[in-house]
């Protein structure tokens, strides 16, 4: 085992803002339980709220997924289940040195944080990070705390450009003025970190990944059109889904997406609509019930005459996916939702909105997404 | 037998080679080789004992090592047959006395009966002689070849005749022959006596006959001692004189053998049971197990008056009204006499047999060795922990009875383990292979080629150096790598057959028993078994069939027959032995990882103790020690499980259970059973 040293100083607990006396309140209760229960005699153990699917529902007035109440015990003194109660007080004696001495760090650097051989036995704490990474989130939900009160942060994906101006750790950034990469998006948004200065956009851009994202901003759409381009390369990460929800909720603009043509991108649609399962308990914080999907649609192969050659056939297991997502409970009751999935279907094939460039290089910009927009033809 | 033995063949080959030439004359050649007449002259009668004195590798003297051990093993099968069929705890004498480096003495006595007078020539100086041969009964010898081969090769090698001392009574006169076989004629020749033998009275008077003679005779009232000399080799290791002793202990455990090796080294085997097996009767051929041939045989030698006095008397199982139906079937009166049978109508009968149903024939002629004493035998010798065997119920293939049995020991080193430097040098010293590491596959038990090899690199030796040319150091080396290299997964099973309580040590690859070994499912039960081969781990099975009749697939008998109902009972009691393996295998791992699941328990607690103590400052030992004693108790409650009404279960009682016929030895690292105790208990 390597011997860990401390460098840094903790700091008092005056420096500590609120939200971190919050967590840090959190945490020691966790530890100070296990010492009440050895005292006792009792077991000690953690109560977390089931990450399932069969713990999750739709919530139909708020319109998006919720986390139910199930709760799984996890005990210490129970062969099964001592490993993950070990690493999960793990897990909160890192994020409390993190807090305490206001730092932070990635979920990567965590794992190693907390990794060492387990002394006189040849197993390791955590094997690999996706253990740990599938703890931290059991202590959020656990305690009922954000990963970033813990001070953990996923790497940065996703990027933003378009008609804002915003602080980000103090410093203000011109969105208008990101050059060809754009603001990369951070996965910590919290109004502690970004403010939003200025904004004369009127509504947003999500589009699926960065090559669409490039083509948008190199024939400078946004400023044509007056709005703020984002992509979350593939499944948008928390951080772009949370500065989603803050520029929708907080600015009140709307949010439009660009998805390709196939089950994944209906999927992607529907977790910043309605949330995803796994973290459902951020749904509040995250889902914008109000986002509209704007393409590309099932009809568009033959509304804008498209050459076969882009044509890529569905496999097995996307037919399996679209048939689950026509009965999640958000689009079982949408008739265009449901036609435009079974057209999917009958079509056999998918589209990327790469495809669009088969027609001419910025048909995508130039016709396509204006046109959509102009006449409000996308689905909700 | 008889067909090799007929003169037809060769002269049929014969007139096929003068066809042969007859063509070539066609084509212009203008010598004649060979006229009818010419041939004709040459062609004569071959007696058996010629027969196999050219052809003695039919009978297992194919090389001087094989032919030592066939010598003894032949002598030792007819004397524990002597001895059980008079109903004698069989005691053996065995000394292999070394005369010259490849010349040996071979002396075997018993306490059997004795032979009568004139019979010892026959049986010792005439092939093809013997009780056995005609009848159906379970027995160990069954042509009647192997101790007159044996003499006769005796004889071919050394020109040594056969010496014989029998005596039948504490009072009777022994009888001393010196027999050699006239291998023309197929009889013996009596050298000493002027023809007739010496007589050698009880008492005092015959100790001094016997020393004046320079017989060795241990004294027994009653008992035969036949003595060869030959040519042969003496070899340590696989097939060797050494491991059929050992084997035959294995499946005799009411034998008592004194073995003298040839470098002066006395092993008693002693007996685990006092007990004989009981006498295996003798019964009737069953009609289903003749064939065309025999039948017509049987038809005309019998002296029945009718066919249906002929059936009901020659065959077992076969009443008068069974008859009836058979002759109705063949269209045969059952009046019509059986010598008036033609060959026809003998088609038509046989082909009637095999289509009436006839009752199984009686399965109590078979003595099987039963599952105690298999336990018994196999603990004896075998080192182990864990012993399971298995009788089938008696089964029939082509109307002879058979019975199948297993025998399973696991755990226990391997032999190379237990070598000592002197025996390796002296085993360096007695191979004749070539590289050392088939002297490393033929030398010890068990051995797969990669453990071979794992050795051999271990000792940083390479594999095609001759062992005979080790020196000193390189020899310590070796020593060195055998006692230390842990060899469990390399180790393949030991598969030890038997048939009629006889080891079968060569032609392992052509045997049913083998290939039934390989076929079955091993991995299923806890070993390790690549497809198609023996499974690995430290483990020895014995399978042994037991019959009126086994079917070998050669004279030399080291084979069985793959007939389907001996491979389909060859599995299922396989099968039964691996799953109680299995059980044991599983309950020995589920107790070490429980074991190893605690012990790590126990060290989450430390790591717990640690993360909670960073957090909030609490004093890290003392958390430990109190989580520690929470721990303790609560395990300590999980342990005792309640039932429904409140009491406390034994926690071994909802285990699965071996069933009967099951050997448990705990070893000394607690890895048996005792494992089961989980290590948090005792911290």
């Amino acid at each position: 085992m390597a011997k860990k040293t401390e460098t840094s100083k903790r700091l008092s607990r005056d420096e500590l803002n609120d939200r971190d006396r919050r967590t840090l309140r959190h945490l020691l209760a966790l530890a100070d339980d296990v010492v009440k229960a050895a005292e006792t005699g009792r077991d000690p153990a953690i109560d977390i709220p089931s990450r399932t699917l069969s713990n999750v529902r739709y919530n139909k007035s708020k319109r998006f997924i919720e986390m139910g109440a199930a709760k799984n015990r996890r005990q210490l003194f129970n062969l099964n289940q001592a490993k993950s109660y070990m690493q999960t007080i793990l897990v909160a004696s890192g994020a409390e040195k993190l807090i305490s001495q206001g730092k932070t760090t990635s979920l990567r650097g965590m794992y190693y944080l907390l990794k060492h051989t387990i002394e006189g036995a040849r197993e390791e704490t955590f094997s690999d990070q996706e253990e740990s990474d599938s703890v931290i989130e059991d202590l959020e939900v656990a305690i009922e705390v954000l990963r970033e009160e813990l001070h953990l942060y996923a790497k940065n994906a996703g990027a933003m450009v378009g008609q804002i101006t915003l602080i980000d750790s103090g410093d203000t950034i011109d969105c208008t003025r990101m050059g060809s990469g754009g603001y990369s998006i951070p996965s910590i948004v919290e109004p502690e970190v970004v403010q939003f200065k200025k904004c004369d956009a009127e509504f947003v851009l999500h589009v699926e990944k960065d090559t669409v994202w490039r083509r948008f901003n190199e024939d400078k759409f946004w400023r044509k059109h007056n709005c703020i381009l984002t992509h979350g390369g593939g499944q948008p990460p928390r951080g772009v889904r949370r500065l989603l929800y803050r520029l929708h909720n907080e600015l009140k603009l709307p949010v439009y997406c660009l998805l390709d043509n196939d089950p994944w991108g209906y999927y992607i649609y529907s977790v910043i609509k309605q949330g995803s399962i796994n973290l459902a308990y951020e749904s509040k914080r995250m889902a914008i019930p109000d986002a509209r999907y704007l393409g590309l649609r099932s009809k568009d192969f033959v509304e804008c005459e498209l050459s076969d050659s882009v044509k890529i056939s569905l496999n097995d297991t996307d037919r399996k996916r679209a048939r689950q997502i026509m009965e999640y409970p958000w689009f079982a009751h949408k008739k265009p939702w449901q036609k435009e999935i079974k057209q999917l279907l009958d079509n056999g094939f998918k589209l990327e909105v790469e495809a669009l460039i088969s027609k001419d290089i910025s048909y995508v910009t130039e016709e396509y997404t204006p046109q959509r927009l102009r006449e409000g033809d996308w689905l909700d | 037998m008889s067909k090799t033995t007929s003169p037809e063949p060769t002269g049929n080959h014969q007139t096929e080679l003068t066809d042969g030439s007859g063509n070539g004359e066609a084509l212009g050649r203008p010598r004649q080789r060979a006229t009818a007449q010419s041939m004709a002259a040459k062609q004569r009668d071959i007696s058996v004992s010629e027969f196999f004195a050219k052809n003695r590798h039919l009978l297992g003297f194919d090389n001087p090592r094989k032919a030592l051990l066939t010598t003894v093993k032949e002598a030792v099968d007819n004397a524990l047959d002597a001895c059980e069929e008079a109903g004698i705890l069989p005691e053996l004498w065995i000394h292999i006395e070394r005369l010259a480096p490849e010349r040996f003495k071979v002396g075997v006595q018993d306490n059997g009966p004795g032979i009568l007078k004139k019979t010892i020539p026959l049986i010792f100086g005439k092939l093809l002689y013997g009780s056995k041969f005609h009848r159906l009964r379970m027995s160990r010898g069954q042509q009647g070849i192997g101790i007159s081969a044996a003499g006769m090769y005796g004889l071919l090698t050394t020109g040594k005749p056969v010496k014989i001392m029998s005596k039948t009574g504490r009072n009777k006169e022994a009888h001393y022959y010196e027999i050699q076989i006239d291998t023309k004629r197929n009889q013996p020749e009596i050298l000493n006596g002027k023809g007739e033998g010496v007589e050698i009275p009880p008492g005092a008077r015959g100790q001094e006959a016997i020393a004046k003679h320079g017989i060795e005779w241990h004294d027994v009232d009653h008992g035969t001692r036949v003595t060869i000399e030959l040519e042969a080799k003496y070899q340590r290791g696989r097939g060797s004189v050494d491991e059929y002793l050992e084997q035959t202990v294995i499946a005799n455990p009411h034998v008592t053998v004194h073995y003298r090796d040839p470098d002066n080294n006395d092993r008693d085997f002693v007996r685990v049971a006092e007990q004989l097996p009981p006498e295996p009767k003798e019964i009737r051929p069953h009609p289903y197990g003749v064939e065309l041939g025999r039948l017509v045989t049987m038809l005309k030698e019998t002296k029945a008056p009718t066919l249906a006095q002929f059936l009901t008397h020659s065959f077992s199982r076969v009443s008068s009204k069974v008859a009836r139906r058979v002759c109705d079937a063949a269209k045969l009166s059952v009046r019509s006499r059986p010598s008036r049978i033609g060959r026809h109508e003998a088609d038509g009968l046989f082909r009637a047999i095999q289509e009436t149903k006839i009752p199984a024939p009686a399965t109590d002629c078979v003595v099987p060795i039963g599952e105690e004493l298999i336990l018994k035998g196999l603990h004896q010798m075998v080192p182990g922990e864990f012993f399971a065997a298995a009788t089938r119920p008696p089964a029939v293939y082509r109307g002879n009875p058979f019975v199948i049995e297993v025998g399973l020991a696991y755990g226990g080193g391997p032999s190379n383990h237990k070598v000592s430097r002197d025996a390796l040098d002296e085993l360096l010293d007695q191979t004749d292979v070539r590289t050392l590491r088939q002297f490393i596959l033929t030398t010890f038990q068990g051995m797969s080629s990669e453990s071979a090899d794992k050795i051999i690199e271990a000792a940083q030796l390479k594999p095609r150096t001759s062992p005979k040319n080790l020196d000193r150091e390189e020899t310590t080396r070796f020593h060195e790598a055998l006692q230390r290299i842990n060899l469990d997964d390399g180790q393949s099973m030991n598969v030890l057959r038997y048939a009629n309580r006889v080891p079968l040590q060569f032609q392992a690859g052509a045997c049913a028993i083998t290939q039934s070994v390989m076929q079955t499912n091993w991995r299923s039960y806890g070993l390790s078994q690549s497809r198609g081969s023996l499974p690995s781990g430290p483990a020895t099975v014995m399978v042994h069939i037991a019959s009126v009749w086994v079917p070998f697939t050669s004279e030399s008998k080291e084979a069985v027959a793959a007939y389907p109902e001996i491979a389909k009972e060859l599995r299922l009691a396989l099968q039964a032995v691996g799953r109680k393996l299995g059980m044991y295998l599983r309950r020995r791992v589920r107790a070490r990882h429980e074991g190893e699941r605690r012990n790590l328990f126990l060290r989450y607690l430390g790591e717990v103790a640690t993360a909670v103590s960073q957090m909030n400052q609490a004093p890290r030992d003392e958390l430990y020690e109190r989580l520690l004693r929470v721990a303790k108790r609560k395990t300590a409650e999980a342990d005792v499980k309640l039932d429904d009404r409140g009491r406390t279960l034994r926690p071994d009682e909802d285990d699965e259970d071996f069933g009967e016929h099951v050997l448990i030895v705990p070893t000394a690292n607690g890895d048996g059973r005792t494992a089961a105790a989980p290590t948090a208990k005792t911290p």
